[in-house]
């Protein structure tokens, strides 16, 4: 039997994208971090360069492409660590969405953060979702939250840096 | 508008990351700098087999006796701590245990049954491994 699947342009922006995410996810996973859940997140840079110029639906499908594919090939998937990059994804891309409704607004939409701002709020957002989920279903202790504001330090540090290398991104793809 | 070589801040960029800084000075203020949240100890706990155990207030002091397996135990609590000062049992291990004074201290009396702790908003242990 002969399986025929029609693609279209869409399908394969996605593919290229979902394959640049996971390359760097997976690249990344092999160096060690200071903190168990402190990574650069180099992945997100593509994601929200996917947000920023396809929109959400299309960084949506990237993201959920990248945390099954690359837990898959990691050898995660279903664990704890899954199930953290699934919530720290997914709440980070729902603020991002959230974040951007009102800048639609033609009187707001000057007002509209570049790369940085939308890569702090999402770089925060991912890891209080991850943070919280770990809180609730594996440690369910109130002294974990005493690493929160380190968490959360890491977070915005690398959320502006993931978001300048964004931001250098785009600008390079504008001058083509 | 703030420019550092080829990256552009934006207005609303800078007033993000004023609000994610201003979050994480807050967070730090209520989770590290928050004295209630040190292991201070509120009340005492005791459990006398697998009954449910009775809460006593730390602030009040006074010599609690506790019918046991084997006989009596006497606890005492002094000046926001709590020990057992007499026990029928023959170690007398719990006797020895000598003052609980933070939030998760523990002292039982294994053949008497009785098992004392403290109890606060925020324990200083997350969790305790023994042997036996």
């Amino acid at each position: 039997m002969k399986l025929h699947f029609t693609t279209n342009h869409q399908d394969h922006r996605v593919a290229l994208l979902a394959a640049l995410a996971i390359t760097i996810h997976i690249i990344e996973s092999a160096f060690p971090s200071p903190l168990p859940g402190v990574k650069p997140g180099l992945a997100n840079v593509i994601t929200l360069f996917t947000f920023l110029r396809y929109g959400w639906q299309t960084a949506l499908q990237v993201s959920l492409l990248r945390v099954f594919i690359s837990s898959l090939v990691l050898g995660t998937f279903l664990s704890p660590t899954f199930l953290l990059s699934l919530s720290g994804a997914l709440l980070s891309l729902s603020s991002l969405f959230l974040l951007q409704l009102p800048f639609r607004q033609f009187f707001l939409h000057q007002y509209q953060p570049s790369a940085i701002g939308y890569a702090v709020i999402a770089s925060v957002t991912h890891m209080s979702g991850q943070f919280l989920v770990a809180w609730y279903f594996f440690i369910p202790h109130p002294g974990l939250f005493k690493l929160l504001p380190i968490f959360i330090t890491f977070a915005v540090i690398l959320g502006v840096v993931s978001g300048i290398i964004t931001q250098l991104l785009i600008n390079r793809i504008q001058q083509r | 508008m703030l420019t550092i070589g080829k990256v552009i801040f934006k207005a609303t960029d800078i007033i993000i990351l004023f609000a994610a800084c201003a979050l994480t000075v807050w967070l730090y203020s209520i989770f590290w700098f928050d004295s209630t949240q040190h292991g201070e100890a509120e009340t005492l706990l005791v459990q006398f087999a697998d009954n449910p155990p009775t809460e006593y207030s730390l602030s009040e002091e006074r010599v609690i006796t506790v019918e046991g397996k084997i006989g009596s135990s006497l606890i005492e609590i002094k000046q926001g701590k709590a020990r057992f000062i007499h026990s029928s049992c023959r170690n007398q291990f719990c006797v020895f245990h000598g003052w609980l004074s933070v939030s998760g201290d523990t002292a039982a009396c294994l053949p008497n049954r009785i098992s004392i702790s403290l109890k606060g908003a925020f324990s200083d242990y997350d969790a305790i491994a023994g042997s036996q």
